[in-house]
């Protein structure tokens, strides 16, 4: 196994760290985009047309293609904004699916044959510095205002609108840079793949990107990204098994959901203690607050009542 | 005029069986609060199933091939509840979609391993003659699959209105716990729920295999969006309104093939759910919520 074989791995994964982020980011305001896939492919087709046609260098296009990816992610916010039901975000299935449509249809990007001559850009380095960049805005976002607003505005929107908090600005704001993030990445595919095509917007391809962060864990940022590098690099491993390569990895897919339902990393709850190899990385401060303060109710309600007697 | 007819029947063929699939959307959602994205493979194992009894036993002919089809779709539907969805109970919506999503991973795959991944010839139980009904014509294949169709349509309609566990089922859907304290056996319900909408999901495939003469380990994908689509604009409140979306959609993509252009056709669904969806948002005929 040499290095040149290992290289459209370790860009699918840095690529696919890139765009599960950027839908991490749009998740956090608690509407899950499932046109995480068509936001990549505008960014690509626009990168795509910018220097094939217009002879634009890559850099400058790929910076229009995120601001491309922010412009419709903010289009997507604005048009699922009345919508509450988990059921119902789901439109923005029908958005990408439509926008795949309408690039099958559209001669001047190729249509359905696809849009070629791209020429091979995109290195492991520029991969690797989409990554980090993607990972440091998210990093970044994680902890910014509009992070915690967004987090507000997922687990009660009432409450956090009731706190001061614009619902419509902050959804706009975390789709706009989500988009931006996979708009970016998917300019930076283009010019690996060289390829583009109406089907790569589709539904099923979004899907995965929705598999990556909930296999991974939506609680943390790291999830993500470790759910995006398993599921991009477990299907190479598994290619000696050609034929049962899919049905292990459903059957991978299943195991994880059915044990660990949070996904593969979770959170734990602050002030609690973590301990690594024996040695306490944090400190444990759930002790002291459960010895100073009276049991919670719930211990006295249910079971061991003894203990709580005493 | 005649080819407005001609594809307005056309059109209620195929809408018919994207209502029974996006029947079984609806009830797994409404019931249980999950969506199956396994449901389309389900009905992809019944059409197998179906080719397997109508090879084997061709002079026993097409309703012994339906029965055979709703076993296996119902077989592997139990199995999905029992294994994977009655586990994840009370869990996220995702998690479930996720879960069963897997699972039809592997059941396609499954299937493109031992069927190969090319379409498999279906026996041909129905002759392919061509009956006139007025100004329009139809095979005897789409007068089967639309008739097999109406009649799952039809019951299952009376099973939620007339029966006393179709009532116990549309009372979980509206309130679980309520029902629950009223006696109704809620996991009993919930299995019951997805064996149904399995088995009518094998009929269904069944009736679309003989009609086309194929069957094909992939088939699910093509079924399964349309009649999540079609769950998605009607909303999950009335069963009625999810069957009557799903024959709209297939009375309109058959208009807009006949008028407009086949590549069109699959861009209808989506742009009616995106138009239906901005100006009322829980679906045309409302939603539980959830």
């Amino acid at each position: 196994m040499n290095f040149t074989s290992l290289e459209p791995v370790v860009i699918f994964t840095l690529l696919n760290v890139a765009m599960v982020l950027g839908l991490y980011i749009t998740a956090m305001s608690g509407q899950l985009s499932m046109a995480t896939a068509a936001i990549a492919g505008v960014g690509g087709y626009l990168s795509a047309i910018l220097t094939v046609k217009f002879a634009w260098p890559m850099l400058p296009s790929t910076v229009l293609a995120a601001l491309a990816g922010a412009i419709v992610g903010t289009a997507l916010a604005l048009l699922t904004l009345r919508m509450r039901d988990f059921i119902l975000k789901l439109t923005t299935l029908a958005f990408g699916e439509a926008l795949s449509v309408l690039a099958f249809n559209w001669d001047y990007i190729g249509g359905a044959n696809s849009f070629t001559g791209l020429e091979l850009k995109t290195t492991v380095w520029t991969a690797l510095a989409t990554a980090l960049l993607a990972l440091y805005v998210a990093w970044r976002f994680d902890g910014s205002r509009l992070g915690f607003a967004s987090r507000a505005v997922r687990d009660d929107p009432i409450a956090a609108s009731a706190m001061g908090i614009s619902i419509a600005e902050v959804r706009s704001l975390t789709f706009a840079l989500g988009g931006a993030i996979v708009g970016f990445a998917g300019a930076v595919q283009a010019h690996y793949v060289l390829v583009i095509s109406p089907h790569d917007l589709g539904f099923f391809v979004s899907l995965n990107f929705i598999i990556f962060l909930l296999f991974g864990g939506i609680q943390t940022l790291w999830g993500p990204v470790l759910g995006a590098v398993l599921l991009t690099v477990l299907p190479e491993m598994l290619r000696f098994s050609n034929q049962y390569r899919l049905i292990l990895y459903g059957a991978i897919i299943v195991l994880v959901v059915m044990l660990r339902p949070d996904g593969l990393l979770t959170r734990r709850p602050t002030g609690h203690g973590l301990r690594l190899f024996g040695f306490e990385i944090a400190k444990d401060r759930s002790a002291n607050v459960s010895s100073s303060r009276p049991a919670p109710s719930s211990q006295l309600t249910f079971g061991r009542q003894g203990q709580a007697a005493e | 005029m005649d080819l407005f007819l001609q594809q307005l029947a056309n059109g209620l063929v195929i809408g018919s069986t994207y209502a029974v699939v996006a029947i079984g959307f609806a009830l797994a959602f409404t019931v249980l609060r999950v969506i199956n994205f396994a449901h389309p493979d389900i009905f992809m194992v019944g059409m197998f199933a179906g080719l397997l009894a109508g090879v084997q036993t061709p002079w026993l002919g097409f309703l012994v091939t339906l029965v055979a089809g709703a076993v296996g779709a119902g077989a592997v539907g139990f199995a999905l509840e029992r294994g994977v969805i009655a586990p994840l109970r009370g869990r996220d919506v995702l998690m479930t979609l996720i879960g069963t999503l897997g699972v039809g991973i592997i059941l396609q795959n499954g299937m493109a391993v031992i069927v190969g991944p090319d379409p498999v010839a279906y026996p041909a139980l129905i002759p392919r003659r061509f009956v006139d009904i007025g100004p329009v014509s139809l095979t005897m294949r789409q007068l089967a699959n639309f008739a097999v169709c109406l009649l799952l349509l039809t019951g299952v309609s009376f099973y939620v209105r007339g029966t006393t566990w179709g009532r116990a089922t549309r009372a979980i859907a509206e309130r679980p716990e309520v029902a629950a304290a009223f006696g109704v056996n809620v996991a009993r319900i919930c299995q019951f729920t997805i064996l149904l909408a399995s088995m009518m999901a094998g009929l269904a495939a069944v009736s679309v295999g003989v009609l086309y003469g194929s069957a094909h380990a992939f088939i699910g994908l093509l079924y399964g969006l349309k009649a999540f689509i079609c769950m998605l604009v009607a909303g999950n409140r009335y069963f009625e309104g999810v069957m009557v979306v799903g024959l709209a959609i297939g009375v309109i993509e058959a208009l807009v093939t006949g008028y407009l252009s086949s590549s069109l056709r699959d861009a209808a669904a989506f742009f009616i759910l995106i138009g239906v969806l901005y100006f009322r948002p829980n679906g045309l005929f409302g939603s539980y919520a959830s």
